[in-house]
């Protein structure tokens, strides 16, 4: 038994550097395609600033100095602040690093936690031929409701902030993943070392997660990102409405509804926050659409 | 066919049965105890108990759950907390702009995004090709509130359309007017997506043999694309179209609530922010059985265009 179990580890690991080298393989094609590089490049730099928001923010994104209100882009007033002062003068610049922090960690946290209950139903579906039916119903019934009205829904029972619109966000996030994953695990139950590993007598939770989730995870890996986008601009759009992060927390969307009143003297205060998401998303959808194409072999051609 | 039919509403109900328990729940939350409210600030305590148990509230919360389906079948959805009126009335007032704002949306960005996608497969791998993909791309990367704001500042700000609340019915001018900055807003986000899904749908239908045959045939290549290859490749772009009306609803919610456009959205925005619970659950089970109703429409619909779907 101690041999034979021996050996599958080494073959997991076989497997699993096959893997990153098919990744990899990846990765190169995107580099050959300009535009999903440069996204690629560019979604890298975002995310370390975000990352180290507190350590290279020239100022403290929440100290306000009313006599800086509404300062305009290098305007005389704030020669320190290089994207001008919001309606409380506090330095756009830190806002807006400290609001991509918030941004993108919000979409990237729901994402994670609706991506990997997703991930667990797709192959749980896959497994169990029983729970297929009965799982997947569930999927298409999460997946037929707009993902708006989750928001909506969660707000109202409880209470508006962060943590609700995280909820939101990742209840939004479970069924395509979900989907994904069964897929990606229905070929991979019928590869031969899945009967061989069950012969040797291996238990379910080792097969699922040794043989399945360990063969599934990069395509799972590359939907998720692909769904960041989405998440990114739905949570915006709830912050937006008021629903999501609350004054006076720095996040993209609710800094953009700050500024919408402000729009006929001070327009970098609401379009900045606006331009930032909107380069993100841009970003994840531009490297998502790449990532697809260089995994699907018949859009290559 | 009607088995079809049944087959969606049995996926139809649970989501149904969900969203009137968030309903319930959401009037759950009520904090204020509605037989103290009933009773009067000087009732006894015995006085509150025997109105609590008059009005159900003592019982299991499974009966009082039915007891609100109910109510909902009568439409009777309790009374707004803010403005103390029937919460059927306000939603009956709020529905027709938001369906009226949603038809101005559609009925210039679909169009458009066919013909963009229709341009896109016809001149596949040129500059064209790149510049509407790209377009497209950054279509659905905008948040709709951008758009908003940027139309706001340039053409409301410079007083050349209507950009605060609804001026009227839209059959009369000034009523017209004042929905088309609302309409752009959420057609722009829209055109990227039906675009997209017209190229790749008429990319797959231009390889097919029945083109092949009336190219054969001697027909000209915009005949081909427009007469036979179009038509057949409508028929995925009217289902996405109708699944993407989820897509559509969330970005009417922020359009209303940035135009103080009148309608289900921007009420069910102000209901959950001013924490009036019986309007709020009111608004979002409209907005969700009108999307219900809209999906079962759509795919009754596409099973007639293409009978295929039904039988399988």
């Amino acid at each position: 038994m101690t041999d034979a179990t021996l050996i599958l580890q080494s073959d997991a690991d076989q497997r699993a550097i096959a893997a990153l080298r098919r990744k990899n393989a990846v990765w190169r094609r995107i580099l050959k395609d300009p535009p999903a590089a440069a996204a690629a490049i560019f979604l890298f730099a975002i995310v370390a600033a975000a990352v180290l928001a507190p350590w290279i923010a020239p100022f403290d994104p929440y100290s306000n100095n009313m006599r800086l209100r509404l300062c305009p882009i290098g305007g005389a007033r704030c020669p320190d602040f290089l994207l001008g002062a919001d309606n409380q003068g506090r330095d756009m610049l830190s806002r807006v690093l400290f609001g991509l922090r918030a941004t993108l960690g919000m979409g990237v946290t729901a994402v994670v936690i609706g991506g990997g209950l997703g991930a667990l139903i797709g192959l749980s579906a896959a497994y169990y031929k029983r729970l297929d039916q009965p799982l997947m119903r569930l999927i298409d019934v999460l997946l037929s409701f707009p993902s708006i009205l989750f928001g909506l829904a969660i707000a109202a029972v409880l209470g508006t902030g962060l943590g609700s619109l995280v909820i939101a966000l990742s209840v939004a996030a479970v069924p395509s993943i979900a989907r994904i994953a069964r897929g990606a695990a229905q070929s991979i139950m019928q590869q031969e070392y899945m009967e061989a590993g069950r012969a040797v007598g291996l238990g379910d939770a080792a097969l699922i997660w040794r043989y399945l989730a360990l063969n599934c995870w990069p395509t799972i890996l590359i939907y998720m990102t692909l769904q960041l986008g989405q998440a990114i601009l739905l949570g915006a759009a709830l912050s937006f409405l008021g629903l999501g992060a609350q004054p006076p927390t720095a996040e993209l969307g609710s800094m953009a509804a700050d500024g919408r009143k402000f729009l006929s003297i001070a327009p970098h205060v609401s379009t900045i926050p606006c331009a930032a998401i909107f380069l993100v998303v841009l970003a994840f959808n531009v490297l998502g659409d790449a990532l697809r194409d260089a995994l699907d072999p018949k859009l290559r051609q | 066919m009607a088995r079809h039919i049944a087959q969606r509403l049995m996926i139809s109900l649970p989501v149904l049965l969900g969203v009137l328990l968030i309903g319930f729940l959401l009037l759950q939350v009520v904090p204020t105890d509605p037989a103290t409210v009933v009773a009067g600030p000087s009732a006894t305590r015995a006085e509150v108990e025997a109105i609590r148990q008059q009005m159900g509230l003592d019982r299991p919360l499974w009966v009082q759950f039915a007891g609100y389906l109910g109510r909902v079948l009568q439409l009777d959805l309790g009374r707004s907390m803010i403005s103390n009126r029937p919460v059927a009335d306000e939603i009956a007032l709020t529905f027709w702009p938001t369906v009226e704002l949603m038809l101005a949306c559609l009925i210039w960005a679909v169009p458009l995004g066919i013909s963009l996608g229709t341009l896109a497969a016809r001149r596949r791998g040129t500059t064209v090709d790149r510049a509407i993909m790209a377009l497209s791309v950054m279509g659905v990367s905008v948040p709709v509130f951008w758009v908003g704001l940027l139309l706001i500042q340039y053409v409301g700000g410079a007083g050349l359309l209507p950009f605060q609340g609804r001026n009227g019915p839209i059959w009369t001018a000034d009523g017209l007017l004042s929905i088309i900055l609302p309409a752009v807003t959420l057609g722009a986000v829209f055109v990227g997506p039906v675009a997209r899904m017209t190229r790749t749908s008429l990319l797959e239908t231009l390889g097919a043999d029945y083109v092949r045959t009336a190219r054969a045939k001697g027909a000209s290549d915009w005949r081909v694309t427009i007469r036979h290859a179009l038509r057949n490749a409508m028929i995925p772009v009217v289902t996405l179209v109708g699944l993407q009306i989820g897509f559509l609803l969330g970005g009417s919610i922020v359009t209303e609530t940035m135009f103080a456009w009148p309608g289900v959205g921007r009420m069910a925005v102000g209901a959950i922010t001013s924490s009036d619970f019986p309007l709020a659950q009111g608004a979002i089970l409209i907005l969700a059985v009108g999307f219900m109703v809209v999906n079962l429409i759509v795919d009754v619909l596409y099973a007639y265009l293409d009978p295929r779907i039904a039988r399988s």
